[in-house]
């Protein structure tokens, strides 16, 4: 019987894992290929359908959301409270608090703005706070105020800092956004009576399982950043499930 | 033994996986691109169709104050009935299209020679629509100029050509402007 700690445990998730990684590696080849192909539309020409857009974020109707750590001003926000623990092999982090949330907003270009809904979207950010505090380091100011809200400590034993790590992604009003998704029906704008043609319309999720992306790099970058992904997760997928592979024939003496 | 077979019959899986992975991929974006021209020329359409639509109140609004000006609203009527006989002809749509932009930049130029007809409110409504529609034109003809471009130097790459001469794909032709629209502009005082 294998252990806990057995080598053949971690073998066979690696193969089944690199497997996985293998498959992840043609779904990103595949986001690549559409985003490669689809033209940016400019707002004001959009027209139904799956559409790619760059712009500004600008609130709609004043709604705007307060970021559970850094306490900013922001239309989506995604965060967690992570606490290390247990010690040796058995060291892991326990998420202590999590959260999502967003409203909708306007997507502006220099010929108009466009409403988008970002419920149901992959959201691909860079980590607006990615910080963690452990033994005489202490979390910054506006964590420890966000803790002090959500009574929360990072204090441990005889006061000693816990090791916690905090993260949070931002859509903040003005950041620069990519989309790809659906233009569909502005449900709060009756049909045809919008004054321009992007008045009629909401970036949403789509109903048929089209895909729902939003990013704050622009395209050069996210194709950049796809491009390795898909290499890797290609090449590093089937190097591990073979790796993996090999241990677990050595293990069993199949050779 | 055994060991050795199946390492070589998971290079071997992979390895086929990978390859028609990516030939699907391939295969599924030079479909969709093609798709994609299509609806790129039905939005350009829908736009010519309104704005087209829009041509007989127009032309109706001026003909009582510019008499002088009727081979400028020949020329609508002529562009407006080369786009209704172009059907899936893509030259004609746009030959028609630049004959039209040309006529109505000219009309609404010299529209300004017209102080009565500028005092009238359903013309500068007519106006303004027409413009509004004129400038989503551009960028609809833009977005389709990308998408026959991008198509264009993928079925000509390689491996896509491949699979593009399977399905028989044959380069796309652009959205053009006209001769006369690519000239310089002669500013006199």
């Amino acid at each position: 019987m294998a252990s806990d700690g057995d080598p053949i445990i971690y073998a066979g998730a690696g193969f089944f894992g690199g497997l996985y990684l293998f498959y992840k590696g043609f779904t990103w080849l595949k986001l690549k290929k559409l985003i490669e192909n689809m033209p940016t539309s400019k707002v004001r020409a959009i027209a139904m359908g799956l559409v790619e857009v760059y712009g500004e974020v600008v609130p709609y109707e004043k709604k705007l959301l307060k970021s559970p750590l850094l306490d900013k001003d922001c239309v989506y926000y995604s965060y967690s409270i992570q606490e290390e623990r247990g010690s040796g092999k058995h060291r892991h982090w326990v998420t202590l608090k999590s959260g999502r949330e967003m409203v909708h907003f306007y997507l502006k270009d220099n010929t108009g703005e466009v409403l988008v809904d970002p419920e149901g979207a992959t959201v691909d950010m860079k980590a607006d706070l990615n910080v963690t505090s452990s033994l005489g380091k202490d979390p910054p100011a506006a964590v420890m105020q966000a803790l002090k809200r959500m009574k929360l400590s990072h204090d441990g034993f005889l006061g000693m800092n816990k090791t916690m790590r905090y993260t949070e992604y931002l859509v903040e009003p003005k950041d620069k956004l990519y989309i790809l998704g659906v233009a569909g029906d502005n449900p709060f704008v009756e049909d045809t009576k919008g004054q321009k043609n992007e008045e009629d319309i909401m970036i949403q999720k789509g109903k048929h399982g089209d895909i729902y992306y939003l990013s704050d790099r622009n395209e050069k970058e996210l194709l950049k950043s796809l491009k390795w992904k898909s290499i890797g997760g290609v090449i590093g997928g089937a190097v591990l499930s073979l790796f993996c592979l090999t241990l677990i024939i050595a293990y069993f003496g199949l050779w | 033994m055994i060991g050795i077979v199946m390492i070589i019959l998971l290079v071997v899986i992979l390895f086929v996986v990978g390859l028609a992975g990516y030939i699907f991929a391939i295969y599924n974006s030079l479909v969709r691109l093609k798709n994609d021209i299509n609806k790129a020329l039905g939005n350009i359409d829908v736009l010519l169709k309104q704005r087209y639509d829009e041509l007989p109140k127009l032309i109706n609004s001026v003909k009582g104050y510019m008499k002088h000006e009727k081979s400028l609203l020949t020329d609508i009527t002529k562009a407006r009935s080369i786009y209704s006989s172009a059907g899936n002809d893509i030259h004609k749509k746009a030959q028609a299209d630049n004959m039209m932009t040309g006529a109505l930049k000219t009309l609404f130029a010299v529209s300004e020679n017209y102080p009565q007809l500028k005092a009238n409110e359903n013309f500068m409504q007519l106006q303004g629509r027409i413009s509004g529609i004129e400038n989503e034109l551009a960028d609809r003809r833009e977005f389709y100029n990308d998408s026959v471009n991008t198509f264009n130097i993928r079925i000509q790459s390689i491996p896509d050509v491949i699979i593009a001469r399977m399905l028989g794909y044959t380069a796309q032709e652009m959205f053009k402007a006209a001769g006369e629209e690519k000239k310089d502009v002669k500013v006199e005082f």
